[in-house]
């Protein structure tokens, strides 16, 4: 096994083995970093836990709902306005968070009590919202308060409310993703199916493992429906709490993050006979194809293909644009979970971008599994990072541009990489033809920044260069290009709006495409 | 025409505007020099503090994690804390401080973090690191008690008491700044240069507004030493800005060591400003030169330009540390302002017998309400369903949606600050805080009229 | 042959995500369905897309055997026979790299 020993890990042997570098002639069978184990303590981590992976990553995006922890206020707070997960609702579930706000008393005394008047309360305040999620914390999961006995007793008497509760306490495993697996499990088995669907085409899908980053669900959305396709439910962006109770009534699956919600189209595929279709919403090709997997299993991948085409036509030319002068930028590919298998392949075959590392920070083997098979050689890939390693990479690997979260890209700014959020973008969406090209937008105004440059300066070693006021990104990224290549009249930069989310949110769709053309199977 | 002071009304929390205590001990470990905080429970209490700090000052620092898992919270965790002191000693080779900070769960788990203190001073410590100058410090921070402001004093007050010693006096003032921001200490540093007063500014953070250098220094640091640390004992005396961060260990060293303890107040604003510079005369014998004279009257001139013509009646709801929110309140009555809402947001009880407060409760000569464990909702619903009319709003980012979704101007200030560029590099407190402050609301609110068409060609002349 | 099974793999591991289902029951249902509809399109025979779970199967390999077909001109030169051969030796090196050398170890997990 071709494992990665960082220098700043020698102390921690057991880190040798969460490190491998993709050599010539490896796969798979020869080259698997561990996964999904318990953290090193003391080790500087990126991991969070399994609560917020629960209650911010895929509870917290249902728009319509309550979002109500049971526990001190903290967990409530530090997971409050840290995402860009928006809504078609004013983003209500953005705005308000909900802590019981337990107190040592609660502590010794129990928070049975408490918990059912923080509901009521919480209710009262917002009488038009009548769903509630909600979480178990470390402190109530250790007290040992029955959280579903009360939401049941809450629900008897206030018919009109429904109430999901979430065991998923921060210790849960070792990192969010013990999160993500708990409340799949319990939507699944609580949830689903108490809701009867209300079906409004004869093409039916729940969109799985989306959360509407920047509108990505939006945009995707108008792909869908274009087709004529109905999206009962989204799990979870923009999704709707009695939506996703109704998913048993879906034809189709379409799953984007494996990582964090592959769990629950299993079980609907076991209990519901919803077959899971895996997809990619990140890259042209990728997308395209994914389109027309779902166009093809409704028997309307004609519908599929003129979109393909109409957006390929509308966009490559952007995309093209960026690749021509992102070729060859090294890349650190450093997110959580779900982006380095999305990311890996098509970064470098449609943008020319080469991935030299890959990182999760909550993957499981599957997720390198997935990565490795997409990466290219030499690449490496590195599972539960620490902040030293980190550093150690960047500086061994010396990336033109790394995405990864917020507070890793703050270690990128000290040592002059530049940083784009691949958790929340920098200017998304980057789903769907348009977003893709906002994003490659976004790595070409990253790495080709003038300010970058400058800060490579050293005022008191180098020669300052004293023949320029001012440089643009064009002056840096057209330098080595061919006067062919830097004025071909078939590309362009990037012509959408700021904010281009309302527009696909404004559009309407003819009903009949809703409908199977007769003689259709 | 009352001020009335009362507990909010409901049990939970909607929209809170602080968390909970760890965060409060994982801020003022950051302040110290070759630190680095172990904090005893799941990796989200860290994770997101320290996404929440680097919000807040763009930053890279660090704080590490015991990482307890499902075993853990069943068995016992402690061993977590052992390995994780190892792990840090061995990769953090200029680490000297490994603060170990416990946490709601590893509290109910009954964790004896005192105890495996002493365990690994006795083994670990001996044996392995026999040469080195380690110190591990319990700090007990549970996070159903109190919220983030007593977190931060309660591990001011462990890292005072823990390496506090008696020794020759050092002829210094000890100053506790509490929760502030870069531009507050560079603005008190200045202060005290003016006075040539020899402070000990303790969890100094200013290197939380660093550079991006060439030879590529990657991590912000605090610039309290452990010989600053030792010296608190040694002192003419403490100055504690603010009441509720740092006074613990203030009256610490009060009892123990006969250091004078000055308290408060917050020198936000003129007022509060000439009675710090009163307390530093009084503790040192110092006058008060002329160059800060002057820059009073460069303060008092700006204000005179933007107080009646501007300020007068402006009605104010301020939430955030109950120190600045009682010295924005302070100073905004100066400027003739009517903060009429104050939101404080924990229970603490001392808030009653906070003299700052008994002073408006009897001095206030319209009506205003301190709400004491006040959250968001608080001041929505009194917007939104109680008819309260605001001008100005000041506060954290925290509260951003009310300033959006009501259509009130809001000037970010406190912690945290993330949706504003730059606010940690200004200070709030001093003279030059004052005309910062003052120049921002007048700003914010200047921009509010241009917004909303109210009367936007007032400012055709000024 | 080993060559030629080596490219086809490695471009459903450069765009595929069907084969990483995560538990082997499902690694083996999916390359089994998947391959195998696959294969019997390859060779222009029928396949059952009638049922919702055969239909998913049927839309990666209808996918999968047209990506083949674009980008590996040779297949065009072999017949029925080599085809089936060919696609025989590619499940078989597909289940080898997902399942049984895989170094997986949640692939076993009896649970979702």
């Amino acid at each position: 096994m071709p494992h990665h020993e960082f220098e700043c890990s020698t102390t921690i042997p057991e880190r040798k083995k969460h490190a491998v570098i993709k050599g010539a002639g490896e796969d798979l069978t020869s080259a698997l970093p561990e996964g999904y184990l318990n953290t090193i303590p003391g080790s500087i981590s990126e991991r969070g836990c399994a609560y917020c992976g629960a209650k911010h990553v895929i509870g917290t995006p249902m728009k319509d709902v309550i979002h109500l922890s049971h526990g001190p206020v903290g967990c409530t707070y530090d997971t409050w306005q840290t995402k860009r997960y928006i809504s078609d609702n004013e983003n209500f579930q953005l705005k308000y968070t909900f802590a019981t706000d337990m107190k040592e008393k609660n502590i010794v005394f129990g928070a049975e009590k408490m918990l059912k008047q923080n509901i009521i309360e919480a209710f009262k305040a917002f009488p038009q919202i009548k769903r509630m999620t909600l979480y178990q914390t470390c402190a109530s999961a250790l007290i040992g308060d029955d959280i579903g006995a009360v939401a049941q007793e809450v629900m008897e008497e206030m018919p009109e409310v429904d109430i999901f509760v979430c065991n998923s306490p921060g210790f849960k495993g070792p990192s969010q993703s013990g999160g993500h697996h708990t409340i799949n499990i319990a939507w699944i088995k609580d949830k689903v199916g108490t809701v009867e669907p209300k079906i409004t085409s004869d093409y039916v899908i729940n969109y799985v493992g989306e959360y509407n980053i920047q509108g990505d669900e939006e945009i995707m959305h108008d792909y869908f429906k274009r087709m004529g396709i109905q999206v009962l439910s989204t799990f979870t962006g923009n999704g709707s709490y009695d939506d996703l109770r109704a998913m048993h009534g879906a034809h189709l699956n379409v799953l984007e993050c494996a990582r964090s919600a592959e769990y629950i189209c299993n079980e609907l595929r076991v209990r519901y006979g919803i077959p899971r279709l895996d997809i990619d919403g990140f890259g042209f090709e990728p997308l395209s194809d994914s389109l027309r997997k779902v166009g093809l299993f409704f028997g309307i991948e004609e519908r599929a293909q003129k979109i393909i085409d109409e957006e390929t036509a509308r966009w490559k030319p952007e995309l093209e644009w960026y690749k021509e002068r992102l070729k060859g930028k090294k890349v650190c590919l450093w997110p959580g979970g779900s982006k380095l298998w999305h990311w890996a392949h098509v970064i470098h075959e449609e943008m020319g971008l080469d991935v030299v590392s890959v990182y999760t920070k909550f993957g499981h083997q599957q997720d390198m599994e997935k990565g490795i098979a997409r990466c290219e050689e030499g690449t490496l890939a590195i599972d539960d990072p620490n902040e030293l390693e980190s550093v150690e990479a960047m500086l061994r690997l010396k990336p033109d541009v790394i995405f990864t979260g917020k507070r890793p890209g703050e270690v990128a700014k000290k040592i002059r990489v530049p940083y784009l959020n691949a958790h929340a973008y920098h200017n998304g969406p980057y789903k769907g033809y348009e977003g893709w090209v906002r994003f490659a937008r976004d790595i070409y105004n990253a790495i080709y920044s003038p300010i970058h440059q400058l800060s490579l300066l050293d005022i008191s070693k180098d020669e300052i260069p004293t023949d320029k006021g001012f440089a643009t990104q064009m002056m840096f990224s057209d330098a080595a290009l061919s006067e062919e290549a830097a004025s071909a009249s078939t590309q362009r930069q990037y012509t959408g709006k700021y904010d281009c989310v309302p527009d696909y949110m404004n559009k309407t769709y003819p009903d009949e495409l809703k409908k199977k053309p007769v003689g259709a199977h | 025409m009352s001020c009335e002071l009362k507990n909010k009304d409901r049990v939970g929390v909607i929209n809170p505007i602080f968390t909970c205590q760890p965060a409060g001990a994982q801020f003022a470990s950051i302040g110290i020099k070759d630190t680095i905080g172990l904090v005893h429970g799941g990796q989200g209490c860290v994770m997101f503090v320290r996404l929440l700090i680097s919000q807040h000052f763009k930053e890279s620092f660090e704080i590490a994690s015991s990482s307890v898992h499902e075993d853990g919270a069943v068995f016992g965790a402690l061993n977590r804390v052992e390995e994780g002191v190892d792990v840090l000693l061995m990769r953090y080779p200029d680490v000297k401080i490994i603060p170990i900070i416990s946490t709601c769960s590893t509290e109910i788990i009954g964790d004896d973090i005192d105890g495996v203190v002493i365990k690994l001073n006795e083994g670990l410590l001996k044996e392995k690191y026999p040469d080195r100058e380690v110190h591990l410090i319990p700090i007990h921070t549970p996070s159903f008690v109190g919220s983030m402001i007593s977190g931060y004093d309660v591990a001011v007050k462990d890292f005072v008491s823990y390496f506090a010693k008696k020794d020759q006096p050092n002829r210094k003032i000890n100053l506790f700044t509490g929760w502030v921001n870069p531009g507050d200490v560079t603005a008190l540093k200045h202060l005290l240069a003016e006075m040539q007063i020899d402070a000990t500014v303790l969890f100094e953070i200013e290197s939380f507004d660093s550079p991006v250098m060439p030879d590529g220094n990657h991590v912000s640091h605090g610039n309290t030493t452990i010989e600053d640390l030792t010296g608190t004992a040694n002192a003419f005396g403490s100055i504690v800005l603010n009441r509720y961060e740092g006074g613990k260990a203030a009256k610490f060293l009060e009892k123990k060591f006969d250091i004078p303890a000055l308290i408060g107040p917050t020198p936000i604003g003129i007022r509060n400003t000439d009675t710090f510079l009163q307390n530093l005369k009084t503790m040192t014998g110092k006058p008060i030169p002329e160059s800060l004279v002057r820059e009073r009257g460069l303060a008092i001139d700006a204000l005179t330009d933007l107080s009646h013509m501007f300020f007068a009646d402006k009605r104010v709801a301020i939430y955030g540390n109950p120190d600045l929110v009682i010295g924005l309140a302070e100073f905004c009555l100066d400027l003739e302002m009517k903060p009429v809402l104050l939101l404080l947001g924990d229970d603490n009880p001392g808030y009653k017998e906070d003299p700052r407060i008994k002073a408006l409760q009897e001095k206030v000569d319209y009506d205003m309400q301190i709400i004491m464990n006040a959250d968001f909702w608080d001041l929505e619903n009194r917007i939104k369903n109680e008819g309260l009319e605001l001008d100005l709003i000041l506060g954290h980012s925290k509260g951003r949606f009310i300033s959006i979704d009501y259509d009130i101007p809001m000037l970010r200030v406190g912690f945290p600050t993330y949706d504003r560029a730059g606010m940690h590099r200004y200070p709030v407190v001093g003279y030059a805080g004052a005309i910062w402050l003052a120049e921002q609301m007048a700003n914010t609110l200047f921009a509010d009229m241009e917004h909303k068409k109210n009367k936007e060609w007032l400012l055709n002349v000024w | 042959m080993k060559d030629r099974i080596a490219q086809l793999e490695d471009y459903i591991m450069k765009h595929c995500l069907w084969q990483f289902h995560s538990r082997t029951w499902d690694r083996e249902r999916q390359n089994e369905g998947v391959l195998g509809a696959a294969t019997k399109i390859l060779c222009d025979e029928p396949v059952a897309n009638e049922t919702r779970e055969d239909r998913c199967y049927w839309v990666d390999a209808v996918c999968l055997a047209e990506a083949f077909e674009n980008r590996y001109p040779w297949l065009h030169e072999m017949d029925t026979a080599e085809k089936k051969l060919l696609m025989q030796g590619l499940k078989e090196r597909i289940d080898y790299t997902t399942i049984t050398a895989s170094l997986n170890k949640e692939l076993t997990d009896h649970k979702y």
